[in-house]
């Protein structure tokens, strides 16, 4: 997942599928935001 | 929320990491801790497009998208700029 300790903006490389976020891939949205508080964010 | 004006140029935010995901990506804000989830593969080869291309309209045709599917990109595209992951191009 993301580490809230890193300075420098990166790409790094995918996750594998079993960490992947799940979330309805049916929706017509196609963004969805979240805001992390503090150590760690729930979703 | 108004739309992103298609017809200019938009870069990803410097402070902004892409991580790809089997489902689209995940996009980090390191200035303002938000996180954004793209659901769509088309999508994020847009968001990786605009730095190269001239105007957020020329991304999204690199990234093979019709006309017709432009104003769903376009709201994608918006939320994005409204929570700066996105930025309007100096001009």
């Amino acid at each position: 997942m993301v580490s809230a300790k890193k300075t420098s903006p990166t790409e790094f490389g995918p996750a594998a599928p079993e960490q992947s976020v799940g979330f309805d891939l049916e929706s017509d949205t196609l963004v969805e935001e979240i805001s992390i508080d503090g150590m760690c964010g729930v979703y | 929320m108004p739309d992103l004006n298609l017809d200019r140029g938009w870069d990803l935010h410097p402070q902004v990491s892409v991580r790809p995901e089997p489902f689209g990506a995940l996009l980090y804000h390191f200035g303002t801790r938000k996180l954004s989830f793209l659901k769509d593969t088309t999508l994020l080869a847009v968001v990786r497009t605009l730095a190269e291309a001239p105007t957020a309209r020329a991304a999204c045709a690199a990234a093979g998208i019709a006309e017709s599917d432009l104003p769903r990109y376009q709201r994608a595209l918006s939320t994005l700029a409204k929570s700066s992951m996105v930025i309007e191009r100096a001009s």
